[in-house]
């Protein structure tokens, strides 16, 4: 069984916001509701980091357990998606996330809020695959067609990395071991099990 | 003696009372959803119901994303 996750390599990060224009283009989300976007850490100073940011798709979402009408649900590739059907706005999940993933469109004046909206990994919502009712209220279902999320595919600098948890976690493992830097990759043991040593990973114990 | 003893159960008892409050009560318990059954990823045309083409289909798309690959300058 898949695990779907991001990784965002903060060393190739160039903010040039190709993920978030791909996500918009792809799945015609309207103004206002930003499913990607890009965070940069020291704006300006020599040595600034960006990320690309949206849904993590959390092995234990909090947005799931704090949803009071339960309308979230995992998929067997343990993506974390939702029925707006059921949604009813009320933008709990919101204050839950700690990624600012939950989007609440303008549905009118006051500030009234719309269903909530979010990254759906590109695999769509509780609709038929690939009908129109799909994507009007989730977009479109690349993951249905076997592709991988629009954002990671259009990353210029593949900084953004999509795919099943060990498949990406293997290619970012070879960029850190090539790259030769830092004794271990930091929180790796914590995250994902085994060491964190680099000398561990593949290729690791060369100089 | 005496007293000492019952100092010892006074505190003994102060501290069983003071860590009785040291444990976590689950606040989420498994909520089921209550939306529409979602059709599979792999049910459509595209993959006819084959999970293992689905996943490895999913799986080689990954590694166009390893330059590596085509460069072979990675360190094996």
């Amino acid at each position: 069984m898949a695990r779907m996750k991001f990784i965002c390599d903060a060393e190739r990060c160039i903010e040039c916001n190709g993920c978030a224009t791909a996500c918009k283009n792809e799945h015609e989300v309207p103004w206002g509701v930003n499913r990607r976007r890009l965070v940069t850490v020291n704006d300006g100073v020599p040595g600034e980091r960006s990320i690309s940011v949206a849904c993590m798709h959390c092995t234990d979402a909090p947005c799931m357990a704090v949803c009071p009408v339960d309308c979230f649900y995992r998929t067997e590739d343990q993506i974390v998606l939702h029925d707006k059907d059921l949604c009813i706005g009320c933008g709990y999940c919101f204050y839950a996330c700690p990624f600012g993933a939950p989007q609440f469109p303008q549905a009118g004046a006051f500030g009234l809020r719309g269903k909530m909206d979010k990254c759906t990994y590109c695999a769509g919502g509780p609709e038929e695959n690939f009908s129109v009712e799909e994507f009007r209220k989730y977009g479109r279902n690349r993951i249905a067609e076997g592709k991988l999320p629009a954002c990671a595919e259009m990353c210029s600098t593949k900084a953004l990395l999509a795919g099943d948890a060990p498949v990406i976690t293997t290619i970012y493992k070879t960029r850190v071991v090539t790259r030769g830097k830092g004794d271990q990759i930091w929180g790796w043991a914590m995250a994902y099990g085994g060491s964190d040593q680099l000398k561990d990973q593949p290729g690791g114990g060369q100089t | 003696m005496r007293s000492e003893t019952r100092d010892v159960r006074i505190l003994l008892v102060a501290v069983a009372l003071g860590l009785a409050a040291c444990h976590e009560i689950p606040q989420d318990a498994a909520k089921p959803y209550a939306g529409k059954e979602d059709t599979k990823a792999y049910a459509g045309d595209r993959f006819n119901g084959d999970k293992a083409k689905y996943e490895k289909a999913l799986a080689d798309r990954a590694q166009n994303e390893n330059e590596y690959l085509r460069t072979g300058d990675a360190k094996k």
